[in-house]
């Protein structure tokens, strides 16, 4: 009896080293297990990581009020894109974290703005669909008032998390980039290990 | 035609030599010329926005002149409202928002604005920013009073 417990134990643990031995590092944030309804800019469901797995996802999060570091996040995934020499099984996703004001026609102005092709999905959804989700993911969002006596609802400015997540096929986060900053042929040189394992 | 002779003509020098160093003088644009060197506004361009949005302006100011000058506001006929920001990052990561105040630039030196920093922001644009449309914004400097700048809107490409 005890020797099956330990047989048993046994292969669990080699199954548990093999199967991580198979997809490289740990993941720093497994998804694959939740799956968050979302809307597309075309208001349709989606669901986030599920809809997106099989192939790898570059994601970033964003508000589009934001005049200054948002277009360069934007801009960022968008040199990333045309760095990489083959972009089939590879989708960018950018993910708001003001559903209040990113409704699903503001963030398709925002795309349309930025003329960024359909390899591009942009994300809203329920302001508590999406605050589980960035928590889950650790991403910080806090509106800001610049003035702190007149807090009005609509006039906001937001202190968040400036992050580019690499997410495997399998709904897992394999690597994390400051997002307006980081050079795009790092994040690239990765998505070609990721293709590789 | 004939040329002047040669003291008529130093004196014809030395007229407008004269003309051009008094602040006194009426006569034409005498602002350039009373200041050693200048305040310069270069490289500028502007971020696409929608009409009612906020967009933000780059750009490079050069205090060319002898002495520090102070950057005290900014106008811009699309919007009542330009600021100048600054984006800070914040040991946990995170990045947000402040308004600068003015901001004394020495004298040889620059004020670079640019993504992720410095930038002047417009609040409530009156009419759609879209690639390829320009804009002008005046700013207003202490000593050298206001210089206007036209920029192009374009996306981030670096
Ligand atoms: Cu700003």
């Amino acid at each position: 009896m005890k020797n099956t417990a330990i047989k048993l134990l046994i292969a669990f643990s080699t199954a548990i080293i093999l199967a991580s031995c198979n997809s490289g590092p740990e993941p720093l944030y497994d998804l694959s297990d939740t799956s968050y309804p979302l809307r597309n800019i075309d208001s349709s469901r989606v669901y986030f990581p599920d809809d997106f797995e099989g192939e790898i996802s570059v994601i970033s999060f964003i508000f589009t009020h934001c005049p200054d570091v948002c277009p360069a996040i934007t801009a960022n995934m968008s040199n990333i894109q045309r760095g990489l020499k083959d972009t089939t099984d590879i989708q960018f996703i950018e993910i708001s974290f003001d559903p209040q004001r990113d409704t699903p026609s503001v963030l398709k102005a925002y795309k349309k703005r930025y003329k960024l092709n359909d390899q591009f999905t942009f994300l809203t959804g329920q302001p508590e669909t999406v605050d589980s989700l960035l928590k889950k993911m650790e991403i910080v969002a806090v509106k800001t008032f610049s003035d702190s006596l007149v807090q009005d609802s609509s006039n906001y400015n937001m202190r968040h998390s400036n992050t580019i997540y690499l997410m495997d096929k399998n709904g897992r986060i394999r690597a994390e980039y400051p997002a307006s900053v980081i050079p795009p042929e790092h994040v690239i040189e990765d998505i070609q290990s990721l293709r590789n394992l | 035609m004939r040329l002047p002779d040669p003291i008529t003509f130093i004196l014809l020098v030395s007229c407008v030599l004269f003309l051009g160093c008094s602040s006194e003088s009426k006569s034409e644009k005498s602002t350039n010329e009373v200041i050693l060197g200048k305040v310069e506004l270069a490289n500028g361009w502007a971020r696409p926005a929608a009409k009612g949005q906020t967009s933000s302006i780059y750009l490079v100011i050069t205090n060319g002149t002898a002495s520090r000058d102070t950057l005290l506001g900014a106008s811009s006929p699309i919007s009542d409202v330009v600021e100048l920001h600054q984006s800070i990052q914040h040991d946990d990561g995170t990045i947000s928002m402040e308004q600068a105040g003015n901001q004394v630039i020495a004298a040889g030196e620059k004020l670079n604005l640019e993504p992720g920093g410095y930038h002047l922001m417009l609040k409530n644009i009156n009419r759609e920013l879209t690639v390829g449309d320009s804009l002008s914004v005046t700013l207003n400097f202490a000593r050298v009073g206001s210089k206007t700048i036209t920029v192009l809107t374009k996306t981030q490409q670096n």
